[in-house]
């Protein structure tokens, strides 16, 4: 018996060794917006049955704590974004946030990204502090860093654990401008007789675009109705070449459909006067036609 | 990243041929294509991710030895596209420029 445990044991024990069980296991989180890259790497302490957090042992009011445990929380950003309305230069950072009892809290991003969270530092001239509003919330468990509200240039990023939620609103730097000039957009307004083609080249159906300058964006309709772009931007990419810009219930463009659904138009006698919309692959999906 | 400058006297020879597209045929005159016109594909940039940091070298690495391209639509549509406006004579400039608008 003895010997076939240690076979076992030989064979089972090599693979376990590099698990741990830790008090608070490491996590992370990562989210992409327009091509940058924030990500959050921490280590996750739960409450662990107490009730009560801040003001305790665990985080004393006005301590300068890492919102984590162990090493430093860090925040790495793979380009220049903005944290509430302050410049954060890409890069990775250790966070901090001085925690009150009332009134707003402080997190602090430090350039000196490897720190333990018994080290927490001293105020410089390089760090970014920003005030933060505390909320109040459900009862969470494990600390947790997210970022629940997304929109198309930034997001909001948040912490929250025990009763305590902090929030900050992301802002990167657009890839697209959304925006063209009421003179810019002048020579492509209109309406075109749209006619789709199967990949055969094969004419089919035949609707109608109508294209609009408002509220400083180029925005075009198809009619009938398309149920799902409705009215949609036209956000240019390339001199004549647009990319679809599709709107949200509350006006704010969530989607770009770059590179599935291009428009490409050619011109004559310096106006457009036709154009092809393309595919990802390349494949045309129709070509519409000025009709005024 | 910038897009690579084209190697003097570079080739299409190791495109991947129809025998190695066997199990893709629709790709065949994709890559044919691709095979024909090196020394534009070799000067472009690839955008799906493949080349950051930078394990193939240009676009036309793609479509050789393991032949990303056979899988991936991002290395696919940039090749079309450059196949397309090689054909209307536009200047390797205005292919790079035109693949970063759409596939950036």
């Amino acid at each position: 018996m003895i010997l076939r445990i240690a076979v076992i044991a030989s064979i089972v024990l090599p693979s376990l060794l590099p698990a741990q069980i830790r008090a608070s296991e490491l996590g992370t989180m990562t989210q992409i917006i327009d091509g940058t890259n924030i990500s959050v790497e921490y280590s996750r302490p739960r409450a662990r049955g107490r009730q009560t957090l801040f003001g305790t042992k665990a985080v004393r009011w006005d301590e300068t704590w890492t919102p984590g445990a162990n090493w430093a929380t860090t925040l790495d950003v793979s380009k220049n974004v903005k944290i509430d309305g302050k410049p954060v230069a890409k890069g990775k950072y250790s966070v901090w946030m001085v925690v009150r009892q009332s009134g707003e809290w402080t997190v602090v991003l430090d350039p000196k990204s490897r720190r333990y969270h018994m080290e927490p530092p001293d105020s410089t001239a390089a760090q970014i502090r920003l005030p933060v509003r505390v909320e109040t919330i459900p009862f969470t468990d494990v600390l947790t860093w997210s970022m629940p509200e997304l929109r198309a240039n930034g997001g909001t990023l948040a912490m929250q654990w025990e009763r305590a939620r902090v929030s900050m609103n992301v802002e990167v730097e657009p890839s697209l401008v959304m925006t063209l000039t009421a003179a810019e957009s002048a020579p492509y307004l209109g309406q075109y007789k749209f006619t789709e083609q199967d990949s055969t080249g094969k004419a089919g159906t035949i609707s109608r675009l109508t294209v609009t300058h408002e509220d400083g964006t180029l925005k075009a309709r198809w009619t009938p109705d398309d149920p799902y772009l409705k009215k949609f931007a036209l956000i240019r990419i390339a001199p004549d070449w647009f990319a679809v810009g599709v709107y949200d219930e509350n006006g704010q463009i969530y989607e770009v459909l770059k590179p599935d659904m291009v428009l490409e138009f050619t011109r004559r006698d310096g106006r457009p006067a036709e154009f092809v919309i393309r595919d990802g692959d390349d494949n045309v999906w129709g070509k519409g036609t000025r009709e005024n | 990243m910038p897009h690579p400058t084209p190697r003097l006297g570079v080739t299409g020879e190791y495109v991947l041929n129809k025998e190695e597209l066997a199990q893709t045929p629709k790709l065949i005159p994709l890559f044919d294509s691709v095979r024909k016109i090196p020394e534009v594909m070799d000067g472009i940039r690839c955008n799906c991710g493949c080349t950051d940091p930078p394990l193939l070298r240009s676009l036309l690495s793609c479509f050789e030895a393991k032949g990303m391209a056979r899988t991936c639509a991002i290395c696919q549509g940039q090749a079309r596209l450059a196949v397309r406006l090689h054909k209307e004579g536009k200047s390797l400039e205005q292919i790079r420029a035109a693949i970063d608008a759409k596939f950036r």
